[in-house]
């Protein structure tokens, strides 16, 4: 670009030195009847639109990465503790229970599993109690911590009274399942509801287009092209080198914004959608086949004096097996996934056998044979409830790992898609700057030369 | 201009990281009850029956054994081959299974065992059936069981719906209480006290006519036990028998206080099953006459009630 020496008529007063300060405004108004003074003008416009287009942009991508971190961070893991916390109960109980019905002499297996549910339950506890953010969720995992020592103990009494061949064991037993479904779980399960909604909250946020700072960086292209069509024909030259660069660079600009924030919130959507709903699912049936689990040995337990039980045990099978529950949730859920619906199918399979045995089991008790209706529910040949019951948690089991594996692979996609945006949206929106700055500044300076 | 905008992004990335850490800054702990167990469908305040109580006849009553024969007897069974015999699994030494072989033991057990081979034979063929006590008059009608022997008291109301036979046991209503307390029977107990015992029973009335301490009701009498036990009620009260199975689960507690209620057993029948109930008097009397009730009785009984028991004599209506 050559240097050509400035329009005569558009010389501007000097400006008169130790004027009054109140009459910087209407000198400044007056200035924009001169090129300069207008040039100076156009150049503030597209400061103030290209820096905020540059700090809203900056700040929405990092305040999705915050939103982000956090599914991945404080609310993803207080909704992966409550949910792990509600898992763990309902497992101690199940267990509790079923190894009560083996006469004070439970398996090796059976108290392992109990004394893991206890460990989970424990540090699920902690971890939630390290990540919550409001007072309603503070007293729930209170309240949790505040039961479970008086469920374990209520437990350990009945296991001794039944060590001792008293039968008041069975009593203590039923009065902790009582503690443990009437106080506890509910309580895990608000927690978790609680955690759910906070990460759905964030959810939505993290999926929201960033339109304030897509607006700005519009109206400073649109700008920045009006300028240059406007001073291409003030100065009879067609490419202002500067401009043009900004015009680029803001182009860049856009161009990244747009892509970070739908590429973040297309595989945040895919976290949602193949990892927390089908987590939560797999969940909610793992939990429900325990409580089912619970009751059954409990119906066992009260001796034929709680009828409520098998009832309760109707309730879970028929919310985990019945046509169009829990398992036909989760098979319409994975029903493109050869890996995870075979689990399902398994799983199915399991909770089948296991509701016809259970029948069986019942009938058997009520004709009086107790000892072979005990040995069906909790004896551990392959034929016996629990190894359905086992088989059917496995498979849950597994398939959740799967899920929680797609749901971490998503949310660090979502996490990818964002590196370096922030940092490079907030240098090309100041190298834009820059740019429309030299642009103009040289132009100005030809009417000073 | 660039040194302007290096402080907004500080500005802003300052934001982030306040916005990040304003966790739980202030939280008050929260408050939370102490938590005390409670069986479900506990009642602090239960109804008390005040409907006059039916006297209207002898419910000691039943029919004498004649000469019915046992295959007279037989023919009102449900399956002739086998008898099915209504029983508690819960009531430990009345009826109940041996946590430790799940066997059903216990001086009903003992007793409907030997009412059962008088009818068919030694090696009878008995399907025993659990049941709680509001299914027992229903599973006499419904033709679940031929005969129920589960601590039910013989009463005029249930002569309506059922036939018994002559009394096999004289049981009453006391206290069951911890040794340490002090009490000693009805007199010794306050408004203060709080008495466990199963809802629906009779012992609920007895209690609240005879004493001003404030019943508590539980589904399952069972629960009474873990009640006291956990210092949640002060006393127990329901028959002696099933006191004193409670009594013997606990070295601490003990069944004090004369019987302040009348609770003849008998075994109940469908209506109508006159030659069964007969048959079965017969056995009762053999039962007792040749030391098989006594056996029982001291096997299961004598040690907890601390009482040289004696079997009732039976009372006839013809």
């Amino acid at each position: 670009m050559s240097v050509q020496s400035p329009p005569a008529q558009a010389q501007a007063p000097a400006p008169a030195a130790g004027a009054a300060p109140g009459r910087r405004f209407d000198r400044a108004l007056a200035s924009l009847r001169y090129t300069p003074g207008q040039l100076r003008g156009i150049l503030a416009v597209l400061a103030a639109l290209i820096l905020g287009a540059g700090v809203t942009g900056m700040t929405a991508i990092l305040a999705k990465s915050a939103v982000i971190e956090e599914t991945t961070g404080q609310s993803g893991r207080l909704s992966v503790a409550a949910l792990q916390l509600y898992q763990a109960l309902s497992q101690a109980d199940a267990t509790a229970t079923s190894s009560y019905l083996t006469a004070g002499t439970p398996s090796d297996e059976m108290n392992d599993t109990y004394r893991e549910a206890l460990r989970d339950a424990t540090v699920a506890i902690a971890t939630a109690s390290g990540e919550v953010k409001t007072p309603a969720d503070t007293e729930l995992i209170a309240e949790l911590n505040a039961r479970l020592p008086v469920y374990t103990g209520l437990v350990e009494s009945a296991r001794t009274f039944n060590r001792l061949g008293e039968p008041v064991g069975a009593t203590y037993q039923e009065q902790a399942s009582t503690l443990m479904r009437e106080e506890m779980l509910p309580s895990a399960h608000d927690l978790q509801d609680n955690a759910l909604e906070q990460l759905n909250e964030s959810r939505s946020d993290a999926e929201a287009f960033p339109w304030a700072a897509a607006v700005l960086a519009v109206a400073a292209l649109a700008t920045l092209v009006w300028a240059q069509l406007w001073l291409s024909r003030k100065t009879n030259r067609v490419f202002n080198l500067g401009l043009v660069g900004a015009t680029l660079l803001l182009v860049g600009f856009a161009g990244w914004l747009a892509f970070a924030s739908l590429a973040s919130a297309g595989h945040t959507d895919r976290s949602h959608e193949e990892g927390a709903v089908p987590l939560e699912l797999l969940a909610e049936a793992e939990i429900t086949a325990q409580q089912a689990r619970a009751e059954e040995s409990l119906v066992l337990i009260a001796r034929g004096e709680d009828s409520d039980a098998a009832e309760r045990f109707e309730t879970h099978m028929t919310a985990l097996a019945d046509p169009g529950q829990l398992l036909d949730r989760l098979d319409d859920a994975f029903a493109d996934d050869p890996e995870l619906s075979a689990r399902v199918d398994a799983a199915r399979e399991a909770a089948d056998t296991w509701r016809s045995g259970h029948d069986e089991v019942i009938k058997l008790a009520q004709e009086g044979r107790y000892t072979d209706a005990v040995a069906m529910a909790v004896g551990d040949s392959d034929t016996s409830l629990w190894a359905s019951f086992r088989t059917l948690n496995e498979e849950l089991t597994a398939a959740t790992e799967v899920s929680a594996d797609r749901f971490a692979e998503a949310t660090a996609d979502a996490q990818r898609s964002l590196s370096g945006a922030a940092a490079g949206l907030a240098v090309l929106s100041l190298a834009a700057l820059i740019s429309a700055a030299v642009g103009i500044q040289l132009r100005v300076a030809e009417y000073y030369a | 201009m660039i040194r302007h905008q290096i402080r907004l992004a500080a500005a802003a990335a300052a934001c982030f990281v306040l916005a990040a850490c304003s966790g739980p800054a202030n939280m008050e702990p929260p408050n939370i009850d102490v938590p005390t167990p409670l069986p479900s469908g506990i009642d602090f305040e239960p109804d008390i029956e005040t409907a006059p109580v039916d006297e209207s006849c002898d419910p000691l009553a039943s029919y004498s054994p004649g000469a019915v024969t046992a295959e007279q007897a037989r023919a009102q069974l449900d399956d002739g081959e086998q008898i099915s015999i209504g029983i508690s699994q819960s009531t430990n030494l009345m009826g109940y299974r041996d946590p430790e072989t799940n066997a059903l033991a216990g001086f009903d057990i003992d007793i409907a065992t030997a009412v059962a081979e008088a009818v068919l034979g030694a090696d009878a063929n008995i399907r025993w059936v659990p049941m709680t006590s509001n299914e027992r008059v229903p599973s006499l009608d419904e033709d679940r069981v031929d005969l129920i022997v589960r601590t039910m008291t013989m009463n005029c109301d249930r002569w309506n719906e059922v036939e018994f036979s002559a009394e096999y046991y004289h049981a009453g209503q006391r206290l069951l209480v911890p040794t340490a307390s002090g009490i000693t029977g009805l007199a010794d107990l306050t408004a203060d006290h709080l008495v466990c015992t199963g809802n629906g029973s009779t012992s609920v009335r007895t209690i609240a006519e005879q004493s001003e301490a404030q019943a508590v009701t539980v589904p399952d009498f069972n629960d009474c036990l873990v009640l006291l036990q956990q210092g949640t009620v002060d006393a127990i009260t329901t028959d002696d028998t099933i006191l004193a199975g409670m009594a013997v689960q606990d070295p601490t507690l003990q069944v004090v206080g004369d019987a302040f209620s009348v609770e003849p057993y008998g075994i109940a029948f469908q209506k109508g099953n006159t030659d069964l109930a007969r048959f079965v008097n017969g056995a009762l009397e053999t039962i007792i006459a040749d030391g098989t009730w006594q056996a029982a009785y001291d096997k299961w009984l004598k040690g907890p009630l601390a009482v040289e028991g004696a079997p009732p004599g039976p009372k006839y209506r013809d």
